[in-house]
């Protein structure tokens, strides 16, 4: 196991690497106009913009500002934002939003698993029933009607009827977080309901579930003991990548309600060319990602002692 | 079992279908439903508009100076009808029209923290370390230096000087500044400027941030790189209000300065900014009552117009245009995609009689409507510089001067510069003349528009019907083609586009801030130099002609002792410019809206930033109406006397 997590670590931190230089040559093939504002571009001569272009070291052959980047990355240094927040440093731009982001996601995925876990045994239990019926008719509703009608519909409902207020606000977390926890649960929580009835019913279709019935164990016993538990297999393996990937944040929802944390900065750095937040967030991304597979892995391997991560001796 | 599963299904089913409904509460925001006057104002900016900096001297965007100019005093300021009144300069003098000005300061204006604690005063040098601060490259990287180094005797030199240090720069404390920069603090309240020659609306030029104070002491206390990478919480203020609250992306709250030295000031207790995705998810927030004004999409507006039993069919108020000045500006060296010059275009726009016949030819109307669905025709703009940016002794607005030569005055009733009679026998004049040219008809037009952008591609379809409704498509053809994210590098550097549409506003109070843009042969002429490619001109006819308009703008840049005399000059300029279809005057934009404030009360002034200060602003509880607007006009012009 730990020969098998220093190869993944490894692997995850060259994969890491490889994004990271992809994306930091693909930046400086743009042309160096993008680095300005269109009033920059306006009011600045064309050499006042090619010392500044000389000064942040743009000029520079792009293996050499690639060198540079790598030597700043041994230090741990990632770099000053130009646009979003001028000369404040990318990880206090990145500190600043995490942990919104984070919270609002992890307590609609905390709300998605718990409900739609749940909603997926009930519709499991009763399968072709009425129950069933309503939850399928959920899934496709939240699956078929555009997000953004959904959220338009939330918001109207939301603050209308309910005088919450209309968007995010840091001075009033919990109201305000109600509708964009709402929205960003919508869809996840289907999610989870159709694969553990998927699984559920697979599982309670197998020859064990029949016998360890015959045996005489309660319906209760066979459903959390064995189905489940097994069914909660396939769904954990995603469930580490989940928890990271939400810290990101959702660009939609983010938006929509003007919630300021992660879930637009990689595109509102891009489209104004924030060379080192957009670097330093594609390498955040890569990470999560990379990390969230893994993690995935090994909670699969800690639920269902049977996966093997590493290959037997012998085996091909 | 089976008993459990169904309850559980009950409960997980209402938390689906009603999952917030256990979040009730009451109501926080008021709106305009609150008994009284309106003390804590919020108001909205889309997401897109959110400030990137609060290092005053290095902002350079609307996004960020409509915030920092409620923060920051500075040696003047305007008020309602766009004077000049004095604000942390209690006076102005100069004794040799133009070259040199001194200001005399007011004393014990406070320097404030951002939660309104005393910090200090200002005093004559603080614009010193403001003005170092703009002209060293190592600290500002070049932003605000065009107009200094224009203006300012050493201020180039200065800025040049500094490159050359590069980093060590950031050291460099005033004493070099002071021996090359016609700048002095002779004493504490007394600041003298020296130009670089006579400039009689130099005054005019210090309510604009690069000649703003930033406190020695405070920039002693943060260093360089800590006022570059500034925080609200860190700086110093000397406005009407300071930033209390900011989360990028969501809020901005501005608070009165406690401390602030003008206390016949009326400001409110708070200004909320909120940062919404939309200006539909604004008006959203309006009816919600969360915001106190709302700048309708044509949609909405037209939902609430048509209907007159719509709640706020009454409350339709038109805002006052903005200080931007809409032209078409044509591109007199336009290049095809493989970088080839297109020759068709070209010969066809250096042609008198063809940009004539765009500039009688054509009634906007239509066009107008997709800025003002309701008065297109009051939106109509027949000068290339704003109106009420300068006036005559005796009172004239300088627009009045230029629409005199010209002959025409805007109309509601009908769209004035449009002469079908003239324009076809311009149409067959230059139809002649360009076909011996070798010119091929329909002459191609080349509009570009953002490719995501609808509301754009709505309005250039517009613009394609009325101009090929009004010249014919035996004539030209307008082609409406897009960029993907940036006109400047993708459309205007390559040197594609046919024409142009720009708003320009002015920085300072005269007219050259204008026509200074258009002229050849100078390297701060902006929409030459980058958009319509003048200097590039091969037509010797065509290039005769402006190069007499810019001896006639040169000349009345020239008179500086008289102002009555050097407004006249410039008025025959831009009537020539204008005569000659140099740039096409096109709109001012003027959008319908919903508000508890009443614009006239507030700043208005058509060049600087001041007009979104919060200062002095009448509001309502209740909705104003639309005859209450018109009232408010009535009484708005009445009042111009005093100007």
């Amino acid at each position: 196991m730990l020969k098998y997590t220093i190869k993944r670590l490894l692997q995850s931190f060259i994969t890491v690497l490889i994004v990271v230089t992809i994306v930091f040559l693909l930046l400086r093939m743009l042309p160096t106009d993008y680095y300005f504002t269109e009033e920059q571009l306006m009011k600045l001569t064309r050499e006042q913009l090619d010392d500044q272009l000389r000064a942040a070291g743009l000029l520079d052959p792009p293996l050499v500002q690639l060198g540079r980047y790598y030597r700043q990355l041994a230090r741990l240094d990632l770099g000053t934002s130009r646009r979003i927040q001028n000369s404040v440093p990318v990880t206090q731009v990145i500190g600043s939003k995490i942990y919104i982001s984070m919270r609002l996601g992890w307590i609609s995925l905390a709300i998605a698993v718990v409900a739609g876990v749940a909603y997926g045994v009930v519709q499991a239990m009763n399968k072709g029933g009425f129950w069933d019926h309503v939850g399928t008719a959920y899934t496709v509703f939240v699956r078929a009607v555009p997000a953004l009608v959904s959220y338009s519909l939330i918001l109207i409902l939301g603050s209308r009827m309910l005088n919450l207020p209309s968007m995010y606000s840091t001075r009033d977390v919990v109201r305000s977080s109600i509708l964009p926890v709402v929205c960003l649960s919508l869809s996840s929580v289907a999610g989870y309901m159709v694969w553990t009835r998927r699984y559920m019913v697979d599982e309670l279709n197998k020859d064990y579930i029949r016998l360890a019935k015959l045996k005489g164990m309660s319906t209760r016993s066979v459903l959390y003991k064995h189905v489940l538990k097994n069914a909660f297999v396939p769904l954990a393996q995603y469930l580490p990548q989940s928890v990271l990937l939400v810290t990101g944040g959702s660009l939609l929802v983010e938006r929509f309600f003007s919630v300021p944390g992660l879930g637009s900065l990689l595109t509102d750095s891009i489209l104004r060319y924030d060379l080192n937040l957009v670097q330093a967030l594609v390498m955040m991304y890569t990470a999560m990602g990379v990390v969230g597979l893994f993690l995935g892995d090994v909670l699969m391997v800690a639920l269902d002692p049977r996966i093997l991560l590493t290959e037997k001796e012998g085996t091909r | 079992m089976k008993k459990f599963s169904r309850a559980m299904a009950i409960i997980l089913s209402l938390l689906l279908v009603v999952g917030g409904l256990t979040a009730c509460g009451p109501k926080e925001t008021d709106g305009g439903k609150v008994a009284g006057e309106i003390t804590d104002w919020v108001t909205y900016q889309t997401i897109a508009s959110e400030m990137e900096t609060f290092n005053f001297q290095y902002s350079q965007n609307a996004k960020e100076l409509d915030v920092l100019n409620n923060c920051f005093d500075g040696l003047t300021t305007n008020d309602p009808y766009g004077n000049l009144i004095p604000c942390i300069a209690e006076r102005w003098e100069t004794p040799d029209g133009g070259k040199t000005w001194t200001f005399y300061l007011r004393k014990g204006v406070p320097w404030v923290d951002y939660q309104g604690n005393k910090k200090g005063e200002v005093v004559a040098e603080d614009f010193l370390w403001g003005l170092e601060w703009v002209l060293n490259f190592a600290k500002n990287d070049a932003i605000n230096t065009s107009m200094p180094n224009q203006l300012i005797k050493g201020a180039k030199e200065y800025y040049e000087y500094t490159k050359q240090l590069g980093e060590e720069a950031k050291n460099l404390d005033l004493t070099k500044f002071k021996e090359m920069v016609g700048i002095e603090a002779p004493d504490d309240y007394t600041l003298k400027f020296e130009c670089i020659d006579k400039y009689p609306y130099f005054q005019t030029v210090t309510v604009y941030n690069c000649l703003y104070p930033i406190s020695g002491e405070f920039l002693k206390e943060v260093g360089v790189d800590g006022y570059r990478a500034i925080t609200y919480d860190k700086l110093w203020y000397n406005g009407p209000y300071t930033i209390t609250h900011f989360v990028p992306g969501n809020e901005k709250v501005l608070t009165k300065n406690p401390l602030y030295w003008d206390k016949s000031a009326k400001l409110f207790n708070t200004v909320t900014i909120k940062m919404v995705e939309s200006t539909d998810n604004a008006f959203q927030m309006f009816q919600n009552g969360e915001l106190h004004a709302i700048t309708l999409t044509e949609a909405n507006l037209q939902t609430i117009y048509r209907d007159p039993n719509h709640k706020y069919h009454k409350n339709l108020v038109e805002a006052r245009p903005s200080k931007y000045s809409y032209q078409i500006h044509m591109n007199f060296d336009k290049r095809l995609p493989d970088g080839k010059p297109d020759t068709n275009w070209n010969t066809a726009i250096a042609n008198a009689a063809f940009r004539k016949s765009l500039y009688y030819g054509v009634d906007w109307t239509d066009y107008l409507r997709r800025v003002n669905a309701i008065n297109p025709l009051k939106t109509t703009n027949l000068c290339f510089t704003s109106f009420n940016l300068v006036t005559t002794s005796d009172g004239r607005d300088y627009t009045d001067l230029v629409m005199d030569r010209i002959g025409m005055r805007p109309s509601l009733e009908k769209y004035v510069r449009y002469d079908a009679e003239k324009a076809a026998q311009l149409k067959q004049q230059a139809m002649e003349e360009l076909t011996a040219k070798g010119v091929t008809f329909p002459v191609e037009i080349d509009y570009y528009i953002a490719g995501s952008n609808q509301t754009a591609l709505d309005s250039a379809t517009v613009m394609k019907n009325v101009l090929e409704g009004c010249l014919g498509t035996d004539y030209i053809k307008f082609n409406i083609k897009t960029y993907v994210s940036s006109f400047a590098q993708e459309v205007r550097n390559p040197q594609l586009q046919s024409f142009s549409i720009s708003g320009w506003g002015a920085d300072f109070g005269d007219p050259i801030n204008f026509l200074g843009q258009i002229i050849i042969d100078d390297d701060n002429a902006y929409y030459a130099t980058t958009t319509t490619n003048a200097n590039n001109i091969t037509d010797p006819e065509f290039k005769a002609v402006f190069k007499e308009f810019t001896r006639l703008v040169l000349e009345a840049n020239a008179i500086t002792d008289d102002l009555d005399k050097r407004y006249e000059a410039f008025a025959d300029a831009e009537a020539y410019a204008l005569e000659n279809a140099l740039t096409i005057p096109l709109y001012y934009n003027i959008p319908w809206q919903l508000t508890h404030m009443n614009a006239y009360s507030a700043i208005y002034c058509a060049y600087g930033g001041h007009a979104a200060r919060y200062v002095n602003r009448e509001t309502s509880t209740e909705l104003y109406t639309t005859e209450q607007y018109e009232e408010f006009a009535r009484a708005y012009e009445a009042g111009k006397g005093g100007k």
